[in-house]
């Protein structure tokens, strides 16, 4: 085409904008001079002219800004085409490149797929578990308010509930609810469902409206109101197959018929918990003036203008103001009000956040790793950087071409680290330790799959940046003029070393927490119980109250099928109580010691004990001073109350506490509310095998006040000693209580070994994870260690053969080496260790038993650390020595 | 300002400049000659309006630039027409003889 000569550049446009402005600024210029050039060769006055020239062009100002905008718009568009074409070519150059060196592609992105994956999965129980909210309307705005104990967080008294619901105005709702399970009868076998007793307030904490019928009103909480129930998606579906008309319809719970006013949606569950069903609480004007029994558990949504801190001043005013009104003795503690999801998952939060960043560790151990293996291809692929370079491609360009590379990589990583993941998150679900809240949502879901292409950036970065700098940094000149041989200079092994002694820190902080696990773990399963564990069984088992809602009758039926459970064959000795060492769900009351009128803050807050007297048999408890229990202590008989050591020495500071007396449990008038201390027991683990033993106090149930009943909704733990495995016994167990009353279920059946096993798991599972991964950290480390002295090996061979040549020997050759080795080595094992002491506090929190700096950990993970970092270095290090000078020298 | 000529109708200077570039390639103040000349000075364009056409037609792949020498030995920005604006102006050329046509039939019996 007739174009006037001039460089052919067709269709490039100007790339910036200030070019694009150049431009218009030179085609409007041409323009107005050709056109006075043309005026003036007409006989135009030179100035008459540009002015002509000037009005025929128009409104120059305008016409630049329009011209501009366009361009502005234009420049944008080809950019970014632009830019997508180049990325396009580089990753397909990238993915050539790749293909040419399979081995290295294999290794580099299982690597990577590794810690992608295990970081990933671990993501997705982290964000189940820990980051997604509850599922009701502003979960941050419902909290847990307790009473403060002396362990921390107590359950409410419904006296003091009553008051914080009246008087604070820091709630929208407050509500009181008590985990009750309830035998669930008809013609099919009973069944026992886990529900809650709640008063009405409780679904207007949540704010979840029902999926049919209604909630609880005001009057369903009254007692005495007909019987009702509100059951959850879950029970009306498997009891019910989803029946439309269910609503209405009765349900026997406890042998009492419930009518069904409503069903609540498959998405409510307060507390992520397994709660089917719930009734009202329907607290008596009796109970809510009771302040001693601490059994509820309160929730509240807060008002609109009130925080957790001004909700919590709010009921302390309270308390206050009430006090100095009624000056009741019993009205007490500090209230504490947390949010429901900080309260959930306090436990496992500190948990997963070790795992994860354990696996992070993994994964930055590899991204080292595969850096290292780019450095190793960066050198060898020196001349074909040369030689671009050399050619004109910019540094830029080189750059951009080897990103894409590691980008490549990654992106590999991530799709098979995916993979791994998605077989892993079940496996882990599995695996891990019952209780763990929302667990069984954690899934593969859009934000962990964005989560795992962020870590594929990361890594792509991490592994590629500082390789592709330093491979586009090569000067061709020197490049080319070494031939084959490279004549290394101590610089340009540095960022190796560097990356070995990043990798060795990482590895040994990794270690570290798997070390202080361990040890951890051992601490655990050496803790003194108080007790022997082995051959006992429990099992667990509610009276329902219409039938025995009568305190006598219950003691009477509890009687009943304790002599069942001893006359069972293989039984040495059974026992009824309300609460089983490791069992969870303690009630708690305040002592009052004799003589000293305390306040109500300052009574020994002890947990209550129900037993029957064969009790310490049964345990294998012996008492430290006084007596045990006897068939002689029953109703009527002279109270009597036995308490461990460390209750004994907070009632009775100064000496001994048999005979004395101590009040509990009862009101002021109540002739059994002192009772006599006749003996002292050694302190039991209380709960939670963790916790150290609380103060603790033994009630014979013959003599047991009749409130306590109701407290327990008649619950009661048989624990039966055997002669051989308890887990035989479960069914003749069965058996013999529902010879007794066939609607009686026994539930939560477990041996004694189980529960402390089932207390041991969680610590177990997280030294058992963090073996794993530390391995798994080990194993890399020790890769990338083998890896650069292998290079640094090959590097050398040519100045070892001059060195042998000249008459240095094998040993002075291997000394050489291994000095080059350890150095960063050494280096790592140093920053490491600074970095596991200043991180150690993170991992207070899940340990028990160690110290976070604990120094046999530290010295034990060095001396592996060198060991394998030695035994990695040796191989390639001894190979040096077998160079056989006459061949390297001529290039053989 | 005075004109002595014809204004034009909206959306037609984008075909003028089209056909002016069948020619061949021509910087801008050479569209604007043909543009006189052709029509034999009646239509007439602020010039600079010329400039914010061209840039939104290259902007639409409809013609190209590139900077070639002119006639006087300057620097000068030449327009192209590429294969898309070739077939956009066919479309833009029929679809104006067609509405001209209408036009022409509703305002024919009126002259009669």
């Amino acid at each position: 085409m007739g174009l006037p000569h001039g460089v052919r550049r067709a269709f490039r446009w100007p790339l910036s904008q200030q070019a694009s402005r150049r431009d218009l600024d030179e085609e409007v210029r041409f323009h107005l001079e050709t056109c006075s050039e043309e005026l003036v060769a007409d006989g135009w006055e030179p100035d008459a002219a540009r002015a002509e020239a000037l009005r025929r062009f128009g409104d120059l100002q305008r016409v630049r800004s329009e011209c501009r905008r366009i361009d502005r718009r234009r420049v944008l568009a080809a950019g970014l085409a632009g830019g997508l074409a180049a990325t396009g070519r580089d990753l397909a150059a990238a993915g050539r490149q790749l293909a040419r060196s399979p081995g290295f592609f294999t290794l580099a992105v299982l690597t990577l797929a590794v810690g992608i994956g295990a970081t990933t999965a671990l993501f997705g129980i982290l964000r189940a578990v820990v980051l997604e909210p509850l599922p009701y309307p502003d979960p941050q705005r419902v909290v847990f308010v307790f009473e403060g104990a002396p362990w921390g967080r107590g359950a409410a008294s419904a006296g003091n509930f009553h008051d914080w619901r009246q008087h604070s105005r820091a709630f929208t709702a407050l509500t009181a609810t008590r985990s009750a399970s309830f035998n669930l009868a008809d013609e099919e076998a009973p069944e026992r469902v886990l529900g809650q007793t709640v008063s009405a307030e409780y679904f207007r904490v949540f704010a979840v409206p029902p999926e049919r019928g209604r909630v609880f009103t005001a009057a369903d909480d009254q007692p005495g109101a007909p019987p009702v129930t509100v059951l959850s998606h879950r029970l009306w579906q498997r009891r019910f197959g989803g029946d439309p008309d269910v609503v209405g319809t009765e349900l026997r719970l406890g042998g009492v018929p419930h009518t069904i006013v409503g069903v609540m949606p498959a998405r409510f569950a307060m507390t992520g918990e397994d709660e089917e069903l719930w009734v009202p609480l329907r607290l008596t004007p009796a109970q809510m003036a009771e302040y001693d029994g601490h059994s509820l558990l309160v929730f509240g949504r807060l008002a609109p203008g009130h925080s957790v801190g001004s909700a919590q001043e709010d009921l302390r005013a309270v308390a206050g103001r009430l006090d100095a009104a009624a000056h009741d003795p019993q009205r007490d503690l500090d209230p504490l009000v947390e949010p429901v999801l900080d309260v959930l998952v306090e436990d496992h939060r500190p948990r997963l956040l070790v795992l994860f960043g354990a696996v992070a560790l993994v994964l930055l151990i590899g991204c080292v790793n595969v850096a290292n293996l780019l450095l190793v291809r960066g050198a060898t692929r020196r001349k074909e950087m040369a030689v671009r370079t050399a050619l004109g491609g910019s540094r830029t360009r080189l750059v951009r071409q080897l990103l894409a590379e590691s980008l490549v990589l990654a992106l590999a990583g991530a799709a098979v680290g995916l993979l791994l993941a998605h077989l892993l998150l079940p496996l882990l679900v599995r695996l891990a330790p019952t209780g763990v809240p929302r667990l069984g949502q954690a899934e593969l879901d859009g934000p962990v799959l964005l989560f795992a292409l962020a870590l594929a950036a990361v890594a792509c970065v991490l592994a590629g940046l500082v390789p592709a700098l330093r491979a586009s940094g090569v000067r061709p000149v020197e490049a080319l003029l070494e031939g084959g041989r490279g004549s290394r200079t101590a610089a340009r092994g540095l960022g190796r070393h560097a990356l070995v002694a990043v990798e060795v820190a990482l590895a040994l902080l990794l270690l570290v927490g798997a070390g202080l696990l361990v040890r951890s773990g051992r601490a655990m399963s050496e803790i003194d119980l108080g007790l022997d564990t082995a051959h006992l069984l429990t099992a667990r088992l509610s009276l329902p109250e219409a039938r025995y809602g009568e305190p006598a009758a219950a003691v009477a039926a509890f009687e009943r099928l304790l002599e069942e459970v001893e006359s069972l064959p293989g039984v040495t000795t059974a026992t009824l109580a309300n609460q089983v060492p490791l069992g969870g769900g303690s009630i708690s009351n305040g002592l009052q010691p004799e003589g000293r009128k305390l306040q109500p803050h300052e009574l020994v807050q002890s947990d209550m004990r129900l037993v029957t007297p064969s009790y310490f048999e049964t345990l294998g408890l012996e008492p430290v001073a006084g007596r045990m229990l006897t068939t002689a202590d029953r109703a009527g008989g002279p109270p009597v109350v036995l308490v461990n050591e460390t209750a004994a020495r907070q009632l009775y500071p100064g000496g001994p506490a048999v005979g004395r007396q101590v009040a509990c449990c009862a009101a002021e008038d109540d002739p059994t509310r002192w009772r006599t201390i006749v003996g002292v027991m050694p302190d039991v683990r209380g709960g939670a095998l963790l916790d150290e033993p609380p103060p603790q106090f033994y009630v014979p149930l013959s003599q047991a006040p009749p409130e306590v009943f109701a407290w327990l909704q008649r619950t009661m733990v048989i624990v039966a000693r055997t002669g051989g495995d308890p887990a035989t016994l479960v069914e003749p167990l069965r058996e013999r209580v529902q010879a007794v009353d066939p609607e009686l279920p026994i539930y939560d059946v477990a041996t004694l070994d189980d529960r402390l096993e089932e207390a041991l798991a969680p610590g177990r599972f997280m030294a058992l994870l963090l073996t794993l991964l530390g391995g798994l950290g080990l194993l890399l480390a020790a890769v990338g260690i083998y890896g650069t002295i292998a290079w640094l090996v090959e590097q050398r061979r040519y100045e070892v053969g001059v060195r042998m040549a000249l008459g240095a020997d094998a040993r002075q050759v291997l000394g050489m080496i291994l000095r080059q080795a350890l150095a960063p080595l050494a280096v790592g094992i140093v920053l490491g260790g600074a970095a596991a002491v200043a991180g150690g506090g993170l991992l207070e929190a899940v340990l028990y038993g160690v110290a976070p700096g604990d120094p046999a950990t530290f010295a034990a993970v060095a001396a592996i650390l060198l060991a394998v970092g030695g035994a990695a270095s040796l191989v390639p290090a001894r190979r040096a020595t077998r160079v056989d000078p006459a061949r390297t020298l001529t290039g053989a | 300002m005075t004109q002595s000529g014809l204004e034009l109708v909206r959306g037609t200077l984008d075909m003028l400049v089209l056909q002016a570039l069948t020619w061949g390639p021509l910087h801008g103040y050479g569209v604007a000659g043909v543009l006189r000349r052709r029509s034999g000075e009646e239509l007439v364009v602020e010039e600079g309006a010329l400039y914010p056409a061209l840039h939104r037609l290259e902007q639409r792949g409809l013609v190209g630039s590139e900077w070639g020498l002119s006639e006087n030995n300057r620097r000068a920005r030449y327009y192209q027409l590429t294969a898309a604006g070739r077939r956009h102006l066919a479309a833009e050329v029929d679809a104006w003889r067609r509405y001209r046509d209408a036009v022409d039939q509703v305002l024919l019996p009126a002259e009669a």
